[in-house]
């Protein structure tokens, strides 16, 4: 099977939604991060860990990587 | 005068230390007092029991007047106000405001007349996390007379300002002063001079001198005449005459105000006409009296 | 009561400011969707992932609607809680140690409208949370399952995850109340997590405990729960969640005093 092939059997109906959300919630990592520069540890860490680690990074970062000042 | 406050034997201990050791005061009504001390002296413990945040280990602390929640009459601000990042100006007045009691249609008005009051008119709808420290300052006064308190409690109010800032603020203070009883802590003495009816020096968390500015000042500073004489001779030989250091050939010297000292400077300025070439009051500044009274034993 | 709806205001505010209010819909919305997803296509992923043994012929059992529930309430129960847990460790702690707090404590304020506020806000949104994750695996097992557990079962079922999520809210909350921001999500985790080991261990005899509450919910998606059972664990977390309440009330009032000044 090729990689083509192997795309159109994705049921991108269904999964859509799971993408959306995680550009949603990368988003928002990013928009906060952006406006308080402010986190335990690096601040590019933080953008490397929201832009690639799936759902996980950026609810890191909301949890744990938010400083409050 | 009423009294407002009434604070005896005010302490607060610690494990193994006591930060604040029996303080006995009182602040008469409509009156600024200045609370001075060095660092770790027990300032902010002191305005911290005040304000109702720390309970006292003994001692009483009085309000007059009311019987309802004590805190609802005084207005705190700390050394470094911390705020809501994500509120604006006007939102967090508004809270605070609504929590102190006040209510209805006119709270949003007098909130931004206190804003204005303070200069930050036209920041009211802007975030708090975009302030800087000297607006952080500002939002902290506003949010500390929102109420018109009776009881002002101010920790450090101007020493995180630029020089131009601490005036401004200060004849804020002393605009209040006029409807409020201001007590407040400084590092900052010149400010502390202009608007200080009572001073209280604090060391070690034990008040070591209080009273009226004018009478403190009397107990510590030699205050007295600064005497210009035409003959530097004359000077040096004059009876309870100190060199004055910023005269170059000894012609200047510093006559203390006592009677005796007073009534021969009379007496040589009526035998010599012109031996006198100027006299002026001295008075010691607060910097000098904090140094004296800090280093007292 | 003025108090309350102003410190709810904030509280509301700040959830949205701080994309609280979008963040924690979001996880529970995502593994709602995933976990349904998952399992329907799990045949297809192991084959594409190619490591099965020659001519060894997986069965996996089929899984009805009642099964993808029950396994993301699983999924819900850790990484759920974990999630609820550090949205919310800091609600009164965070307050204490960065001085915003300072401010409010120096006014006439109560503190059973402040943690009220906070309780309400945070209850208000880790229950929405639930639901629609629950809400979109629904649309999902609609989808690609032969049978959906019936709707009034679906609204027990929903109703009595709740109560436990609120239990996990509040004790929380009390945790932020008493500790530091750690300490508070330590001592949240622990007891949670400790009580679903006990729960584990000897759940059988204990059975009027919240850490059953999640078994006797989806016991409604399978035919029915013991009900007295049911009504007693009830009872006993709402007593918990008022003693906790209540605790927390008096721990915000008591540890003002450690506000920075």
């Amino acid at each position: 099977m090729s990689i083509t092939e192997q795309l159109a059997d994705v049921p991108w109906g269904l999964v859509w939604p799971l993408i959306a959300i995680q550009l949603v919630l990368m988003t928002a990592a990013l928009i906060d991060l952006n406006r308080k520069r402010s986190t335990n540890g690096p601040v590019i860490l933080w953008v490397f860990i929201i832009i690639f680690i799936n759902t996980i990074g950026p609810v890191l970062y909301f949890t744990v990587g938010r400083r409050h000042s | 005068m009423n009294a407002v406050l009434e604070v005896s034997a005010l302490t607060k201990q610690y494990d193994g230390f006591r930060a604040v050791d029996g303080l006995t005061f009182s602040l008469a009504e409509q009156t600024a007092t200045a609370l001075i001390g060095p660092n770790g002296s027990g300032k902010t413990t002191t305005l911290s029991m005040l304000a109702g945040l720390l309970r006292q280990s003994s001692g009483t602390i009085r309000f007059s007047g009311s019987g309802k929640d004590p805190r609802s009459a005084i207005g705190f601000l700390p050394q470094y106000p911390k705020f809501f990042p994500w509120m604006t100006a006007i939102e967090y007045m508004e809270l605070a405001a609504g929590l102190s009691g006040l209510g209805g249609r006119e709270v949003r008005t007098a909130c931004e007349k206190t804003l204005g009051f303070v200069g930050l008119g036209e920041a009211g709808k802007k975030r708090i996390g975009g302030f800087s420290g000297g607006m952080k300052q500002r939002l902290g006064l506003a949010q500390a007379i929102i109420h018109r308190p009776a009881l002002l409690l101010l920790d450090e109010p101007v020493s995180a300002l630029d020089p131009a800032g601490r005036r401004e603020v200060m004849e804020m203070l002393k605009e209040l002063g006029e409807s409020s009883t201001i007590l407040y802590s400084t590092h900052i003495l010149n400010d502390a001079e202009e608007m200080t009816d009572q001073l209280l020096f604090l060391r070690n968390g034990k008040l070591i001198e209080q009273g009226p500015l004018r009478e403190v000042r009397e107990k510590y500073g030699d205050s007295g005449y600064r005497v210009l004489f035409r003959d530097p001779e004359a000077a040096e030989r004059f009876a309870g005459a100190a060199p004055w250091a910023g005269s170059a050939d000894g012609s200047a010297v510093m006559i203390s105000g006592e009677e005796v000292s007073m009534q021969e400077l009379l007496r040589y300025a009526s035998e010599h006409p012109e031996g006198i070439t100027d006299i002026g009051r001295s008075s010691v500044r607060l910097e000098e009296i904090f140094m004296k009274v800090v280093e007292k034993p | 009561m003025k108090q309350f709806g102003l410190f709810l205001g904030k509280e509301w505010r700040e959830q949205a400011r701080s994309f609280k209010l979008v963040w924690v819909p979001l996880v529970f919305i995502f593994f709602g969707a995933l976990e349904p997803l998952t399992y329907h296509f799990l045949p297809q992923i192991l084959e594409s992932v190619g490591n099965m043994p020659e001519g060894s012929e997986f069965t996996l059992p089929e899984m009805t609607g009642a099964d993808v529930y029950a396994s993301l309430t699983g999924q819900y129960q850790t990484v759920g809680l974990l999630v609820l847990v550090l949205a919310f460790m800091g609600s009164l702690s965070g307050e204490r140690k960065s001085g915003t707090g300072t401010l409010l404590y120096v006014r006439p304020i109560s503190y059973a409208a402040y943690y009220m506020s906070k309780w309400t806000a945070a209850v208000l949104l880790a229950a929405a949370s639930l639901w629609l994750g629950y809400g979109m695996a629904a649309t999902y097992i609609v989808q690609l399952y032969d049978d959906m557990p019936g709707f009034s079962d679906l609204i027990l079922f929903l109703l009595v995850m709740a109560v436990w999520i609120i239990f996990v809210v509040t004790l929380t909350l009390t945790a932020s109340a008493a500790l530091p921001t750690g300490g508070a999500a330590g001592a949240a985790l622990g007891i949670l997590f400790i009580g679903m080991m006990i729960d584990g261990l000897v759940g059988t005899y204990w059975t009027w405990s919240p850490w059953k509450l999640q078994s006797y919910g989806l016991a409604y998606l399978m035919g029915g729960p013991d009900t007295g059972d049911l009504a007693g664990a009830l009872a006993v977390t709402s007593v918990l969640i008022a003693v906790l309440v209540m605790c927390g009330i008096l721990m915000a009032r008591r540890n003002a005093a450690k506000a920075r000044v």
